[in-house]
């Protein structure tokens, strides 16, 4: 008896038992096991708890209505019929999801204008781009180019040198024309 | 489903809770009346439960017809057939939350016939002629009510699963979705308040004083 006075259970320790006995130490469940004191503390709230859950159990109505279930047991039926609803909706909604893939990589919409163009293929764009760089080279068409003589652009060695001569023409026409002025001059003193 | 099958799995035959896996899983399987045998095994659990939480009968038989019609429409969906009665307070439970939020949104709207409903109890008073008996009941659950309305709600709905409808902490766990140290620390907060409640304990002195 003396070791039992020796220390008893606090209250907080009494409410961890009543939650769950083995939450506490060995040494507290043991003397819970054999301390009349400590027992009894926790049956009183363990009776008290009990008592409340018999009296709302007492003073809870009885159910007068009878639950009904509905005529067919769904069972077996609502398991095919789930099973095909899933199947039914996946296939719907990956054909949705292939039908948009598909059509946004087809189609792009153009926010100015609303219209739709294709896309094509990476080698008709290049043709495009050579088309675009021809143009803007020439503007008119090839039919125009030949009225207004634009369309002979083949440009001989002969007409560059004339455009842009080089250094050494340039020299020798410097000199023949200081030479021929210089002609001209004496000439004109004469 | 024969009438012979329906009454094939009878409970008063096969007994309760060892037998109640036996019923899901014929119940699982097809069969009507074993599923009518669970709902005899339950019927007056899962009322109760709703009841102490919604303090109206109307109400309570309203949600618990709901539960059984959910539970019979989604048996193929519960795996473990020994978990039948968690499964079943967890629709409840859900179907009391769903019953809360549309009674606050239309008490909030001014057009709610509801607390005419919760307030069935009181006017069955008047007309009942046991009428001091009634007038004990409704002490009580003003008592109760005042109690378990002050706490916070995980801690009070660990405490109704526990004391009053008599889940074991795996079983609330599993009810709850909440690990069993969560469950335990919530009821052990709610002991200690309720230790601490005169008015309940004095409540329960007097009862246990009438029946000594």
């Amino acid at each position: 008896m003396s070791s039992h006075k020796a220390f008893h259970l606090s209250e907080d320790q009494i409410l961890r038992a009543l939650v769950d006995e083995s939450d506490l130490s060995e040494s507290m469940r043991e003397h819970l096991s054999t301390c009349p004191s400590c027992r009894a503390r926790r049956e009183r709230l363990e009776e008290d708890l009990g008592c409340l859950g018999r009296m709302a159990e007492r003073f809870a109505p009885s159910p007068e209505k009878r639950i009904s279930l509905p005529e067919k047991y769904p069972a077996s039926t609502a398991r095919w019929f789930w099973n095909w609803r899933t199947a039914f909706g996946t296939v719907v909604m990956a054909t949705l999801v292939i039908v948009i893939v598909w059509s946004s990589v087809l189609f792009r919409t153009i926010p100015e204008t609303g219209t739709i163009i294709s896309i094509e293929e990476p080698w008709a764009t290049d043709g495009l781009m050579a088309e675009v760089s021809v143009l803007s080279e020439n503007v008119l068409p090839p039919v125009y180019l030949d009225l207004t003589g634009d369309s002979d652009t083949g440009f001989d060695e002969e007409f560059i040198e004339f455009v842009v001569p080089t250094v050494e023409n340039i020299s020798s026409h410097y000199d023949s024309k200081i030479k021929g002025g210089l002609l001209c001059y004496e000439n004109y003193r004469v | 489903m024969t009438q012979k099958d329906q009454k094939q799995y009878n409970v008063s035959t096969y007994g309760t809770a060892s037998h109640i896996p036996f019923l899901v899983e014929k119940a699982r399987d097809g069969s009507r009346g074993a599923f009518e045998d669970l709902v005899d095994l339950f019927q007056e659990d899962l009322f109760r439960m709703v009841y102490y939480r919604t303090r109206s009968r109307m109400d309570a038989e309203d949600i618990a017809q709901d539960v059984f019609i959910q539970a019979f429409k989604n048996l193929s969906k519960l795996r473990e057939t020994n978990r039948f009665r968690g499964w079943l307070f967890s629709i409840a439970l859900n179907r009391i939350h769903d019953f809360h939020r549309k009674k606050k949104f239309w008490s909030l709207s001014g057009t709610s016939d509801s607390d005419n409903k919760t307030d069935q109890p009181d006017s069955e008073i008047h007309v009942n002629p046991e009428a001091l008996d009634n007038l004990v009941k409704k002490d009580f659950w003003k008592r109760i009510g005042s109690f378990l309305d002050k706490l916070p709600r995980m801690e009070k709905e660990v405490f109704i699963l526990r004391f009053m409808d008599h889940l074991s902490i795996k079983e609330i766990s599993l009810v709850l979705k909440k690990h069993e140290s969560t469950v335990k620390t919530h009821l052990y907060r709610a002991l200690e308040k309720f230790r601490a409640c005169r008015e309940i304990i004095q409540l329960l002195e007097e009862e246990k004083g009438e029946f000594t």
